[in-house]
């Protein structure tokens, strides 16, 4: 692994990325769309906290894999994918990838939050909880969702198959995640450990993403 | 094979003529008989994937790959009926088929999961690419385990009961039921060897 590789690698997906915007725009309109959606069928009747966590986070979690699918998708498309390997080392393009990912994700919530805060007119009652939350759930999809991705474009049929695989892993982070976003909306009680549990799971899903990668990628 | 097919039978008859019925249970008290060996096997089955699957990523023999797609395959049936047994008994005894328990939400999860398995592996047309990406989401697959074994469980109230090994170290279960559980579950995992081996 080299840093300066995996900064070139992330310089080459902010460009690709900023050069073909459909990837943002159909991610940036998909969490829109799901938001108009649940707030126009809602009708603006009040919410309780968890009930708005729970929303909150399967709008991120969707929105995500409408981005994330793509992470290696458009280079074996384009077949450009035998480039990469000559230039860099597995971990390097790994991790490269990854930080991109977690750059999208970052970018798309900075957009999904204050929106669904307006929408649903929901209340935060700790900010600093809600944002560290949001931070470490967004690791955790972007590590796993890296992998899945390197995964998934062997497949022939790729369509719901990105977010199918997803799920599942993610899930020990999807939950305490709705649990502390709730928590923080709600105010009162809550203690910082309870990110403990997050952080630990997202440190073994970086771990083991970048042990699993050689065995794709080589 | 026989031996097997005549412990099989054994067990069952022991279920129906040997064992009491339980206390506030009565007779549904016989599912977990079935409810609990098939639960096991689907998280035996789990791990024998996982190990398979790092086995094949080490040699590259595609006889793990192989095994490591049975023991989903098995996985995934066990996983099923011991689903829908769990769900009758919650329904004859809590009122309700689903709710969401710890236990059910682990259950759940591990549907998820060997579907999410299977659906990869119909979906890969290469079959040494499909070796290589169904081994690495087995073993990715795996690090939720202690999760949803360990943490999930504490993080709600349940109403199952209590497991055969909890964490006050005491089994709380008449004699006989419990040496016919025991059976049971060496059963099942003689049916699962058996049909890994075949």
């Amino acid at each position: 692994m080299n840093g300066i590789k995996i900064l070139t690698v992330l310089r080459k997906e902010l460009t690709a990325g900023l050069r073909h915007r459909a990837a943002s725009a159909s991610m940036l309109m998909f969490a829109l769309t799901a938001l108009a959606c649940m707030s126009l069928a809602l009708g603006g009747s009040p919410l309780e906290p968890n009930v708005l966590a729970a929303l909150l986070w399967i709008v991120i979690f969707f929105a995500s894999t409408v981005g994330l699918d793509r992470i290696f998708e458009d280079e074996a498309a384009s077949g450009t994918l035998t480039t990469l390997k000559v230039y860099a080392d597995a971990q390097s393009i790994l991790f490269g990838k990854m930080i991109y990912a977690l750059i999208s994700l970052s970018a798309l919530s900075t957009f999904l939050l204050p929106t669904f805060i307006v929408l649903f007119d929901c209340p935060v009652a700790e900010p600093p909880v809600m944002l560290l939350t949001i931070v470490f759930g967004l690791i955790g999809l972007s590590g796993a969702g890296t992998l899945v991705a390197a995964l998934s474009t062997a497949a022939s049929v790729k369509s719901g198959l990105f977010s199918i695989l997803l799920f599942p892993i993610v899930l020990p982070i999807f939950l305490p995640a709705i649990n502390l976003t709730s928590a923080a909306m709600a105010g009162g009680e809550i203690s910082l450990t309870m990110l403990i549990p997050m952080l630990l799971f997202d440190a073994i899903l970086l771990v083991a993403s970048s042990i699993l990668f050689d065995y794709i990628w080589n | 094979m026989i031996a097997t097919a005549l412990f099989t039978l054994g067990i069952v008859a022991a279920v129906f003529l040997i064992v009491p019925p339980a206390e506030g249970l009565g007779n549904l008290v016989r599912i977990i008989y079935f409810h609990v060996p098939t639960a096991w096997l689907s998280v035996i089955a789990f791990f024998t994937s996982a190990y398979f699957a790092a086995r094949y990523l080490r040699r590259l023999e595609p006889s793990d790959d192989e095994s490591s797609a049975r023991a989903v395959k098995i996985g995934f049936v066990c996983v099923l009926l011991s689903t829908v047994s769990g769900a009758i008994f919650s329904k004859l005894t809590w009122g309700a088929y689903w709710n969401w328990d710890p236990r059910q939400t682990t259950i759940f999860v591990l549907i998820l999961i060997y579907g999410a398995y299977l659906t990869l592996r119909a979906a890969v047309n290469d079959r040494r690419t499909r070796a290589k990406v169904s081994a690495v989401y087995s073993l990715l697959s795996v690090l939720t385990v202690p999760f949803l074994v360990f943490i999930l469980p504490r993080m709600y109230f349940s109403l199952h009961p209590t497991p055969l090994i909890n964490s006050s170290g005491s089994i709380d279960m008449d004699r006989t039921m419990l040496a016919v559980l025991l059976a049971a579950l060496a059963d099942a995992t003689l049916i699962f060897y058996r049909l890994m081996r075949r």
